[in-house]
C-alpha cells in the first residue's frame, strides 16, 4: 500500500510544515508582516539542532530549548532592526526588504557552515516502528508529537492568557489596543519572536531526519506561504491544517507521479485556493 | 554652461555615445559585449518597473516571462527551425497568457496575494524546466543552435550587430516609460497604486488597470528574453526562473528610483559596475556567494535608507540649479 504510506509519511512531515507555517502566518496575522526571512529562521534552527547534537548526544531535550531561544533572540532582533518600521502595512519595501535579509542569511549560513547538506546520526533516529505494511522513523513520531504540541501550547497561550488576547487586540486593530492602553511596540515585540522561536523549533526537530544545507530555507518558503493561504492568512489553526494538507499532498504526488514534480500540484492547488476562496479554511472573508 | 544642460540632452548624448561605441578607438569586442549585457539588464528592469513601480503590484515571478521570451523562441528554432522573427511573438504570446492567468486569479484581491501567487508560479515553472528534458534540456539548459553570422537565424559572431537592437531597446522602453507616466492609463495605474479605493471612487477600473499593467510588462519582459537567449545562445531553469534572477530584474529600478523612466536606466548601469566589481571580488578572493551577499546587502540599504533610489537626489539636485 503504498498510497497509505505516503498519506502517513505527509501527515509526519506535515505537522512540522504546519508548526513553521504557524510562525510565518502569527507574523503575517498580528503585523501583516510578510517574512520571506522566515524559512531562513528554519534552516538556521535546524543547524541549531545538529550542533546542539554534534556538542552533547542528546538531541531533541537540548535542542529545543536551544532552538526556541536562538529563535527568539534571531527574532527579537530582525524586528527591532528591520521590520519594527513597517508594522501594520505588508508594502513593497517590507517584502523586498525580507528577500533581501533571507539571501543574507542564507549566504552567511553557506559561509558559516559549508554549503554542503549535513545529517544527524542518531541511535533512535534511524530505527522505524512497522504498523502493518507502513513504517515511519521514531525522529519523524517524535517531530510530529513536538509539532502538535507546540501547536496546542501556541493557541492556549493566545487564546487563555492576557497577554494572548493583548495580542489578538493588537491584530485586530493596533489603534484600538493603543487607546485602551496596551503596548502595540512590545507585544508586536513578543509575538515576532515566537514567530521565529516557532520556526526556529520547526527547524531543530526537522534536521533529526531531514538534511540541513543553507538553501533549505528558502526551499521550505514556498511551503509556508501556501500552507498559510490555504489555511487563512493570519489563522493560526488554518496554518497548520495547510502544513497537514500540503504534506499529504507533496507525499502522495511524490509517490503517484515523480518526486521532482511534487510541489506542482501544491502550487496549482494555491492558485485554486486564491480563485476559489481566498480567505482560506479558517480565515474570514472580510480578512483579504 | 552646465546650466543650460537638461536631461533631455544628456540622454541624447549618452545614446550617440553607446551608439557610436564600436567606432571609438579604446573599445574591443569584450567592452562592446558589456555594454550589450548592460543594456540587457536595464531593459528587463524597465519592463519590471512597468507594473511594480508605476502599478505598485511586486512581481517576484518576472523571470517567467523572461524565461517564456527565451524558451519559447530558442525551442521554436531548435526543434522546427522557426526562425526567432516569428519565435518571438510566440514568447510574447506565451508571457501575455500567464500574465493573465496570474492576474485574473489574483488581481480582484488585494494587499500581497498577487507577490505570493508570482513565487508560486516562478518556482513552477522553475522545477517543470528542470523535469522536461527533452524540450528545455533540463538543468543543463538550452543551447541555441549556432549558424555563424545570419540575419535568418538573428546570430553573429561578434557582439556588436546586437548592440544597436538593445539600445534601441532601452531607448523605446524609456520613452513608453515617459509616455506611460503621462498618459490616462499610467496616471490610472498611480492611481491603483496609491491607493485603490481612492482610485475606485473616481471611476478608475482597478482591476483591468492591474491587469493591463501586467500584461504590457510582462510582453516587454519576453521580448528582452528573446534578445537575451540571441545573446547569450543559452538559457537554463535558475537563470529564467530562479529566485536571484527575480531579485536582479528589481535591483536596476530600485537602485535608480522606483516608478520613473530615468530610475532603471541609471540603476542598471551602477548595477553592471556592482556586478563587475563582485565578480572580480569572488574571483580574487574565492568567497562563493559574495555577489549574492552584495546583491541582498544593497537591496537592504536601498529599502531602508534610500527608498527614492539615486533618482530622487539627483533630480532634486538638477531642479535647484537656476536657470
Amino acid at each position: 500500500m503504498n498510497l497509505a504510506q505516503a498519506l502517513l509519511s505527509g501527515l509526519l512531515i506535515g505537522g512540522v510544515y504546519g508548526l513553521f507555517s504557524i510562525g510565518f502566518s502569527l507574523a503575517f496575522g498580528v503585523m501583516r508582516i510578510v517574512n520571506f526571512a522566515h524559512g531562513g529562521v528554519v534552516m538556521l534552527g535546524m543547524y541549531v539542532g545538529l550542533y546542539a547534537f554534534d556538542a552533547s548526544g542528546i538531541d531533541l531535550l537540548v535542542s529545543i530549548p536551544a532552538a526556541l531561544i536562538a529563535g527568539g533572540l534571531l527574532g527579537a532582533t530582525l524586528y527591532v532592526t528591520f521590520y519594527a518600521r513597517f508594522v501594520g502595512k505588508a508594502t513593497l519595501q517590507q517584502l523586498l526588504l525580507a528577500i533581501a535579509l533571507g539571501l543574507i542569511i542564507q549566504v552567511l549560513a553557506q559561509m558559516a557552515f559549508g554549503p554542503n547538506a549535513q545529517s544527524i546520526r542518531s541511535a533512535w533516529g534511524s530505527q522505524y516502528l512497522i504498523i502493518g505494511t507502513m513504517f515511519a522513523s521514531y525522529a519523524q513520531i517524535a517531530a510530529f508529537g513536538v509539532a502538535v504540541v507546540a501547536t496546542l501550547a501556541v493557541e492556549a497561550l493566545l487564546h487563555g492568557t492576557r497577554w494572548g488576547h493583548a495580542v489578538r487586540a493588537v491584530a485586530d486593530d493596533a489603534e484600538a489596543a493603543g487607546i485602551v492602553g496596551l503596548d502595540a511596540q512590545r507585544i508586536n515585540l513578543g509575538a515576532f519572536s515566537l514567530s521565529c522561536a516557532l520556526a526556529a523549533l520547526a527547524g531543530s526537530v526537522l534536521v533529526t531526519y531531514y538534511p540541513v544545507s543553507p538553501p533549505v530555507g528558502f526551499g521550505l518558503m514556498p511551503i509556508a506561504l501556501i500552507a498559510t493561504v490555504i489555511g487563512g492568512l493570519g489563522s493560526v489553526k488554518g496554518a497548520f491544517f495547510g502544513g497537514l494538507i500540503c504534506g499529504v499532498v507533496e507525499q502522495v504526488a511524490s509517490t503517484a507521479w515523480t518526486p521532482a514534480l511534487q510541489d506542482v500540484p501544491l502550487y496549482a492547488l494555491l492558485l485554486i485556493f486564491l480563485a476559489v476562496r481566498p480567505f482560506g479554511l479558517f480565515g474570514r472573508p472580510s480578512a483579504h | 554652461m552646465m546650466t543650460r544642460f537638461s536631461f533631455n540632452w544628456i540622454g541624447i548624448a549618452c545614446v550617440l555615445a553607446v551608439a557610436s561605441l564600436p567606432a571609438w578607438p579604446f573599445s574591443d569586442s569584450y567592452i562592446v559585449a558589456a555594454v550589450i549585457r548592460t543594456l540587457i539588464f536595464i531593459a528587463l528592469g524597465q519592463a519590471w518597473n512597468v507594473i511594480a513601480g508605476i502599478g505598485g503590484q511586486l512581481s517576484l515571478g518576472h523571470g517567467v516571462f523572461f524565461g517564456l521570451g527565451a524558451y519559447a523562441t530558442a525551442i521554436l528554432f531548435n526543434l522546427w527551425g522557426v526562425p526567432p522573427w516569428i519565435g518571438v511573438w510566440a514568447g510574447m504570446l506565451a508571457a501575455a497568457l500567464v500574465a493573465v492567468a496570474i492576474g485574473g486569479i489574483t488581481f480582484r484581491l488585494r494587499g500581497v496575494y498577487f507577490a505570493l501567487a508570482t513565487v508560486v508560479i516562478s518556482l513552477a515553472f522553475e522545477k517543470l524546466a528542470r523535469f522536461f528534458v527533452d524540450l528545455t534540456g533540463g538543468d543543463a539548459g538550452f543551447a541555441l543552435q549556432f549558424l555563424g553570422d545570419s540575419w535568418w537565424g538573428l546570430q553573429s559572431r561578434e557582439p556588436t550587430p546586437f548592440l544597436w537592437p538593445a539600445l534601441a531597446l532601452v531607448v523605446g522602453y524609456y520613452m513608453l516609460t515617459r509616455w506611460l507616466l503621462r498618459s490616462r492609463f499610467g496616471l490610472e495605474l498611480q492611481a491603483v497604486r496609491d491607493d485603490e479605493d481612492a482610485a475606485t471612487a473616481a471611476g478608475v477600473a482597478v482591476f483591468r488597470t492591474k491587469l493591463m499593467g501586467l500584461l504590457l510588462s510582462a510582453v516587454m519582459t519576453a521580448l528582452v528574453g528573446t534578445l537575451h537567449v540571441q545573446f547569450y545562445l543559452t538559457i537554463d531553469p535558475g537563470n529564467a526562473f530562479g529566485l536571484f534572477q527575480a531579485v536582479q530584474i528589481q535591483l536596476p529600478s530600485l537602485i535608480g528610483g522606483l516608478g520613473t523612466a530615468i530610475g532603471p536606466v541609471l540603476g542598471g548601469a551602477v548595477m553592471i559596475i556592482a556586478n563587475e566589481a563582485t565578480n572580480w571580488a569572488s574571483s580574487r578572493f574565492d568567497v562563493p556567494g559574495l555577489d549574492v551577499l552584495a546583491y541582498g546587502g544593497l537591496l537592504l540599504f536601498i529599502v531602508i535608507r534610500a527608498p527614492e533610489g539615486l533618482s530622487g537626489p539627483l533630480s532634486a539636485m538638477l531642479r535647484r540649479r537656476p536657470r
